[in-house]
């Protein structure tokens, strides 16, 4: 019987050929994207999941409550030493603190070769914590010894081409030989770990003095600390032990320091701590969902209209003893011909555009990795479900065809049914349309706002540079100099960091004009020379630029800074004085810039000051004329290497960096470029399926109109009103929805553009367009027939 | 006796009015009769042929079947009874195109839970009987009119049935076609196969033992 089944299902295929291409295109275009999005989401929920006790894993992390909470997956230096030997809670503290972009220099027979690599120092229970084993699968790792390391396989290959290296040394930052201890297996893709060198941490305080310390005062972002808890501990109560920490060590701060404990399991999935946004990944996931539904809707509507021209089959059928049930039976197993033909189709395509998600999110994904029987079962699911949602309907009403008047072939379109459930699964094709339309063009246009709006400093023709070591003032000055004297240079600052991409708030403990008590704020700390405001084209509201000086005597604050304070007009501020972390900046207030975004728009301008300390100085940015910028660049690198030899010059553009803010928004809009794409494409497809049907249905009848005098504009609206009205049902019904929706996503934006209804307005007629390209040609070619041709066929 | 129609009536409804499709029908047919039922266009012909084949139900009255009470059966029931016991011919043979001729006769069976060994030997033998072995193989398309008759003949006899009901058979075939057809019902006939057809034609009615005339859903 099933045989049966199924020689019948590849006839019927074979002879609608054009219905069985669009309804496996769409299924396939499903199935593909399901098969990619189910490769994304196990890479996520992958991570971290190799390590021996996982739930006993965790991360140390950091509450900052002032005016506001930060969250930092970070905490002061000296805890780990304490919550190693004060308490009780743990088998394992191991901290790490990363050094980005150091230099590293190796030696293969004479050949020197130069790395700008990240580099852990890494406490030695670190790799008893966690399972990272060496090339011989043990862990037997020492790093406590000074100048020793171990490297991963990969980066042995890349330093010396080959995995023979334990003896052998680097030298690190133009400064210390360090000696290879061992060589690690390759780190896997889905770990929290992205360093390749791991040196002993007592080197640290060469290159890293703070974080190597035993101290309370603060945080770096470079720190963290892992434990490895005892069994069956209760993690609140280790976290209301260690509220006395702070009492006992930073009694006096304003920030006051609450310390958790964040599950390994939570790292890759938390965005306060630098996860990723677990919503993106059941956006993902939906709309995954969402495709395979619109092109199982395409199949509904395709079958059902078809059911018409295959009730006879199913009249004979019905005499010749066939019940309800066989016929149903016989219909899901045509769905399942279809869908599997789909399935195949499916892991072609996503086997083709893999790579492209691949770069999107610049990650390592394979089409083997899919070889698992977790990926088979998931296929399995998909197909049955599949199979059978799109099958079913369509199948029970066909099996209800009243065969007496299908053999008589009076049975009319309406009766074989239908009309309405397809009807309804069209627009609801077209609201998600409509939607992922409507949200692609917020998405853009806040990256659009964000990128291009006024940002309060001047971002284009800026190049920034690195400062790798400190010079002294006298060195500072000759380089200026030199680059100062490349045409088309036109302004040069030293600085710490620049307006925008940068996160360096550590400000703390502000007074302002010697007020009893501390601020409640943190502010952002803009060290630069004088030229800082000049080079940016940061605007002065009041008073004047800071002059030149070895020391800060004199800083220029923003607006945002004299609106925490409680002062209305900015030549208030001027004149009064202002105290920085404890007094370790005393200045007075010389000027007041306008409000600048230095970090994204996703967050509001925090207050700020400007002043100069060479000591601090990181970076500097050259304004450059855009003319001959190849030339300007090699002359820049040029000057930067005598100053800096010894180290790997590097360059990037002011505007790009900030465009690196929005690298997650980046990815949404590409997304949602895609989705909708895909959602259009086989939306149409089964458009077209539809428009073949109801031509072919309405020939005689187009033919006696056009006999009646009309048009062939008359019967192209005849076929797109319908379309149309269905389409602006969707409209209706998606633009609440996605309005709603992406208003909510837009709350994560301090500053945000606005939602227009004309935004919706724009989606519902693109896809009126749409619909009219993809149903005109079937109807056009039918309307142009002669009358005469679709009479007689009758 | 095989089957009675005692008072059958069955009618529309159409704004307002109420038309009768069949008006006090009362017939019997004995095991092994060939009836010709005849009449003018929307006299109720085909009607009274899907009410006798329950493809089609009534409105009132009395319908025996083999001793059971066709108006009183549960659908599903009476759909069991005329899969058990009545073959169908069509006017436009009804074949299913997608099928060889094999396996359209074997089609039936598959409903019916022959085994595959039983199906072969009931088909091979009915492409036997109608001399049509060489065609098995052969899409309807591939048939001549005549031909597709044929299958659909053998197709409506292969599971044995008691009662075979033919809606104009011949109808779309030519005269030497239709008589071949005929002939072969005839045969059927002599053989014990109870048959109503359904005609316009005089001469096709006269291979049947039995008139019936039907005008406007009265039998006169």
């Amino acid at each position: 019987m099933f045989r049966n089944y199924i020689r019948i299902a590849w006839r019927n295929l074979l002879k609608r050929k054009v219905f069985t291409a669009i309804n496996i295109l769409g299924l396939a275009i499903g199935f593909g994207s399901s098969i990619l999005i189910y490769l994304f989401l196990s890479y996520h929920l992958s991570f971290d999941q190799f390590h021996n006790n996982p739930d006993r894993i965790y991360r140390m992390v950091t509450e900052e409550h002032r005016d506001l909470i930060d969250y930092e997956a970070s905490v002061p230096p000296a805890f780990s030493k304490a919550f190693r030997e004060n308490y009780e809670y743990a088998e394992k503290v191991a901290k790490v603190v990363v050094q980005y972009g150091s230099i590293i220099d190796t030696e293969t027979n004479g050949d020197i070769r130069k790395f700008k690599e990240d580099v852990a120092f890494i406490e030695e229970d670190f790799f008893k914590i966690f399972n990272f084993p060496l090339l011989d699968g043990s862990n037997n790792i020492s790093l406590s010894e000074p100048n020793t390391a171990v490297i991963t396989e990969e980066f042995a290959e890349k330093m010396f081409g080959s995995t023979l290296v334990v003896g052998k040394t680097f030298v690190l930052e133009n400064d210390k030989a360090i000696k290879i201890t061992g060589v690690l297996q390759n780190l896997p893709s889905t770990t929290f770990l992205k360093e390749q060198i791991f040196v002993s941490f007592v080197n640290l305080e060469d290159f890293f003095e703070f974080a190597a310390s035993e101290s309370w005062g603060g945080i770096t972002s470079n720190l963290q600390c892992y434990s490895l808890l005892k069994p069956n501990q209760n993690v609140e109560s280790i976290e209301d032990a260690l509220l006395a920490l702070p009492k006992e060590h930073r009694p006096d701060s304003k920030n006051k320091h609450v310390y958790k404990l964040q599950p390994l399991s939570d790292m890759h999935f938390n965005p306060l701590y630098g996860g990723i946004d677990p919503v993106l990944l059941w956006v993902f996931g939906i709309i995954g969902a969402f495709l395979l539904a619109i092109a199982c809707i395409n199949f509904i509507n395709i079958s059902t209209a078809q059911a018409f021209y295959r009730s006879k089959e199913i009249g004979v059928r019905k005499v010749l003893g066939s019940f309800k049930a066989h016929l149903f039976w016989q219909f899901l197993s045509e769905t399942f011909v279809i869908s599997l033909f789909a399935v195949m189709l499916g892991i072609l395509f996503a086997a083709l555009f893999l790579p492209s998600l691949n770069n999107l999110f610049e990650l390592e994904l394979s089409i083997q990795s899919l070889l698992t029987i977790e990926f088979f079962g998931f296929l399995l699911l998909v197909l049955a479900s599949v199979a059978f949602l799109s099958g079913s309907y369509p199948g029970i009403l066909m099996s209800r065809i009243v065969p007496v008047l299908a053999l008589k072939g009076k049975l009319s379109h309406s009766d074989t049914g239908g009309n309405t459930t397809r009807k309804v699964l069209v627009v609801a094709q077209f609201a998600i349309s409509i939607a992922l339309i409507a949200a692609t063009l917020i998405i853009s246009r806040q990256i659009e706002y964000a990128t291009n709006s006024d940002l309060g400093f001047d971002k284009e023709s800026i190049v920034m540079v690195e400062v790798p070591v400190d010079l002294e003032p006298i060195q500072y000055e000759a380089l200026k100099d030199r680059l100062q004297r490349i045409p088309n240079v036109e302004n040069i600052t030293f600085c710490l960091s620049s307006p925008g991409g940068s996160e360096n708030n550590w400000g703390t403990s502000i007074k302002y004009n010697n007020r009893p008590e501390n601020e409640e704020f943190s502010i952002q700390a803009k060290i630069g020379d004088e030229h800082f405001i000049e080079t940016f084209d940061l605007t002065l509201v009041a008073g004047r630029n800071f002059f030149k000086s070895d020391s800060i005597t004199e800083v220029v604050v923003n607006e945002k800074f004299g609106e925490k304070v409680g002062v209305t007009s900015p030549d208030e501020l001027l004149g009064k004085t202002i105290e920085v972390n404890g007094a370790s900046i005393k200045a007075t207030i010389v000027g007041v810039v306008g409000d600048f975004h230095d970090v994204s728009f996703a967050e509001e301008i925090q207050p700020a000051f400007i002043a100069g300390n060479p000591n601090w100085y990181g970076e500097i940015g050259l304004k450059i004329n855009r003319v001959n910028t190849k030339e300007t660049l090699e002359k820049i690198e040029q000057h930067w290497s005598e100053a800096f030899s010894g180290y790997i010059f590097d360059y990037r553009f002011l505007d790009e960096r900030v465009a690196d803010e929005y690298e997650a928004e980046q990815r949404y809009l590409s997304l949602s470029k895609v989705f909708s794409a895909l959602a259009i494409l086989i939306g149409c497809l089964g458009l077209y399926g539809l428009i073949l049907f109801f031509v072919g249905l309405r020939t005689k009848e187009i033919g006696i109109r056009k006999v009646l005098g009309s048009n062939v504009a008359n019967i192209l609206a005849l076929f797109t009103m319908d379309f149309f009205k269905l389409i602006l049902i969707a409209g209706i019904l998606a633009t609440p929805i996605a309005w709603y929706l992406m208003e909510q996503w837009l709350q994560g934006y301090a500053y945000r553009t606005e939602i227009h209804w004309w935004i919706f307005a724009l989606a519902i007629v693109s896809i009126m367009v749409i619909t009219l390209i993809t149903i005109s040609y079937q109807t056009l070619k039918v309307a142009v027939t002669s009358p005469v041709k679709s009479l007689r066929t009758e | 006796m095989l089957l009675q129609l005692h008072n059958v009536f069955k009618w529309v409804n159409s704004g307002g009015q109420r038309i009768f499709l069949l008006k006090d029908i009362n017939l019997q047919v004995q095991q092994g009769e060939f009836i010709s039922i005849m009449g003018p266009s929307g006299s109720g012909k085909s009607t009274l042929l899907n009410v006798i084949g329950m493809l089609d139900g009534f409105d009132e009255g009395e319908y025996q079947f083999l001793d059971e009470s066709v108006h009183n059966l549960k659908e599903k029931h009476r759909a069991n009874l005329y899969k058990e016991y009545i073959g169908f011919v069509f006017q436009s043979y009804h074949l299913l195109d997608e099928l060889t001729v094999k396996e359209n006769l074997e089609m039936p069976l598959l409903y019916k839970k022959f085994k595959g060994s039983e199906r072969k030997a009931m088909v091979a033998d009915m492409l036997d009987r109608f001399n049509i072995v060489g065609k098995k193989d052969l899409f309807p398309a591939q048939l001549s009119g005549g031909q597709q008759q044929l299958v659909g003949i053998a197709r409506a006899l292969i599971s044995n049935p008691k009662l075979i009901l033919a809606d104009e058979p011949t109808g779309n075939l030519n005269s030497k076609q239709g008589e071949e057809i005929m002939g072969l019902f005839k045969q059927l006939n002599e053989e014990g196969v109870t048959i109503i057809q359904v005609t316009h034609s005089e001469k096709n009615a006269d291979y049947g033992s039995r008139i019936i005339n039907l005008l406007d859903g009265r039998m006169i």
